[in-house]
């Protein structure tokens, strides 16, 4: 995977410098990263680098034969690799949105820019191989970058055949999904036990219950963490977005909702990185701004936190 | 998957695209069709003219355009544009073809009525389904070009089509029921979950439909209105 984006190319593109007029603490950079690169985070096991912000293609993607459709979201996505992003998610369960991501990277030519993720979702457990090649050419890339066992469907083959895989050199990486909070003890149980090198989970303002204890876990354990649902399917815009934010924000490092959803989720130290899905450019661009600037500190996390509580 | 697979899923989950994306679906089939729906159109009105004629002949003439009508409108929208974006909804476009082989199986071996039924209210419900319901998605996909014929799209089909009911003997009934109940329960689901109010008007015909043609169909001792 290879990343091509400059500062140039990223104010052209995005329109973002005329948000940063209008937020003045969007560029302000008290991480310590340079502000307009892309903030990323260390894959554990190996060190690579990945942007904290990757995206989701569930419902938004399955847009199946209609040709209008499939430019706007080849739109989105081409909005997303401008604004740095790399890491799309996908997954045989989302109809045809393999189909579409695959048309987009053909028409984009960016099959070199992208991490490509996607899953196994098949109770057959001797299917993995299979199913695996399948999304391999719906999407035309050489090989996935992470594959994983979708909602823990058939783990156990899936999860031998996916280390055999990735001892070959058929996939880069491996792991386990879940979501909505759905069979979090059993999800424990195989981090503790598994080779994997990422899990991925829900995880929003609203839904802390893996703050417990399974991101703890994967600190310990050395296992990336990719972030589902971070929006909560969109339900945190449809309940907070009539609400200011609050006047402590900018310290925050947050322009808006989008970004303020966001950088809870990628500010906290076992998050690799999450994949907010949407229909539509503007909130791509939203959300990419989560990519850049500051991060909330612990304190701040806090603050955010008990805000939307108190909303 | 294992039962309990099954149950950690929820409704959500089997509904895997907007309600921007199914409403296009209509405005897609119609756009590719044109202008073939024209003759969706006529059959449209020629099952109710052969409907008020008494005989035995026109009867299995307007049910071999009803099982014509449920086999398009399954293999067409359901198998050929829902599936790829709902594996569900291409298995009831095969159902949907499976239930039109069985309304021409009832014309070809004596299901249809040959007595006197009360086909003036029928008449007026079936031109009250097909011109009715085809407005639907136009409301809310809020274009014209959504129009939901019967022949073409599932629910009109299914809610207008069960007026057929009416014309077939008892035994066949029950058969010719189990596939439009099915599918409207599953698209009453769908719609709620995409919030698209007024399509629940469809699975909701599709029931009323049933009743009327139970109402209208000839029965022992009773004269036809
Ligand atoms: N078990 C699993 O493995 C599992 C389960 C769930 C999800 N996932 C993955 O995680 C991804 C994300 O989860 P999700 O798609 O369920 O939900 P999500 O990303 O939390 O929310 C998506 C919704 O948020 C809206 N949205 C996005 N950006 C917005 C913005 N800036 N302003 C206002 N609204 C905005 C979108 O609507 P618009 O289209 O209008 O922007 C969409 O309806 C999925 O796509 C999928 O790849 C995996």
């Amino acid at each position: 995977m290879e990343r091509r984006f400059n500062r140039r190319q990223f104010l052209i593109n995005t329109g973002l410098a005329g948000l940063a007029l209008k937020s003045q603490v969007l560029f302000a950079n008290t991480s310590g990263t340079p502000a307009s690169s892309p903030i990323t985070r260390r894959v554990p096991g190996t060190g690579e680098a990945i942007p904290v912000i990757g995206m989701g293609t569930w419902i938004t993607f399955n847009v199946g034969g209609d040709t209008k459709l499939v430019e706007q979201r080849t739109e989105v996505l081409r909005t997303f690799f401008d604004l740095g992003g790399t890491v799309v998610d996908g997954s045989p369960m989302y109809g045809s949105a393999s189909d579409v991501v695959g048309e987009a990277l053909e028409a984009l030519g960016a099959r070199d820019r992208i991490f490509a993720a996607t899953k196994i979702w098949t109770g057959d457990e001797s299917e993995t191989r299979e199913q695996a090649e399948q999304s391999r050419r719906r999407w035309g890339v050489d090989r996935f970058d992470l594959l994983q066992v979708h909602n823990l469907l058939g783990w156990q083959g899936h999860l031998e055949t996916l280390k055999a895989m990735k001892a070959d050199g058929e996939v880069r990486y491996i792991g386990i999904t879940t979501s909505h909070g759905r069979r979090h003890r059993e999800f424990e149980q195989i981090m503790k036990r598994e080779p994997l090198d990422f899990v991925q989970l829900t995880y929003n303002l609203l839904d802390r219950e893996v703050e417990d204890r399974l991101l703890p876990l994967a600190r310990e354990r050395g296992i990336a963490v990719i972030v589902n649902r971070p929006f909560q399917g969109g339900s945190l815009f449809r309940r907070f977005q009539s609400e200011p934010l609050p006047g402590w924000a900018g310290d925050a490092g947050v322009g808006n909702w989008a970004e303020f959803f966001l950088k809870y989720i990628i500010s906290h130290p076992a998050v690799t990185c999450a994949i907010p899905a949407t229909t539509r450019v503007e909130h791509m661009k939203e959300n990419m701004g989560a990519l850049y600037g500051a991060l909330p500190n612990a304190e701040q996390r806090q603050r955010m936190a008990d805000y939307v509580r108190s909303l | 998957m294992s039962g309990a697979d099954w149950l950690s899923y929820s409704l959500q989950d089997f509904v895997m695209f907007g309600p921007q994306v199914f409403l296009r679906l209509f405005v897609r089939i119609n756009q590719d069709i044109w202008p073939w729906q024209l003759l969706a159109v006529l059959v449209a009105i020629a099952v109710p003219a052969l409907l008020l004629k008494q005989d035995g002949r026109s009867r299995r003439m307007a049910l071999g355009l009803v099982s014509m009508a449920w086999i398009a409108s399954g293999y067409g929208f359901l198998v050929g544009y829902f599936g790829p974006i709902n594996w569900p909804a291409g298995w009831f476009g095969w159902a949907f073809v499976v239930q039109g082989g069985l309304l021409a199986a009832a014309v070809l071996f004596g299901g249809v009525h040959e007595r006197r039924l009360r086909n003036g209210p029928l008449v007026l419900c079936w031109l009250m389904a097909v011109c009715g319901l085809l407005w639907l998605p136009v409301v809310e996909a809020g274009s014209w070009q959504a129009i939901a014929l019967f022949g073409v799209a599932p629910g009109t089909t299914a809610a207008t089509g069960m007026l057929a009911l009416a014309l077939m003997t008892g035994s066949w009934r029950g058969l010719y029921l189990i596939v439009p109940l099915l599918w409207s329960l599953f698209s009453a689901a769908m719609f709620w979950v995409l919030k698209t109010w007024w399509l629940l008007l469809l699975p909701m015909a599709t029931l009323m439909g049933i009743g009327a043609a139970f109402w209208f169909s000839p029965r022992q001792g009773r004269s036809p209105g």
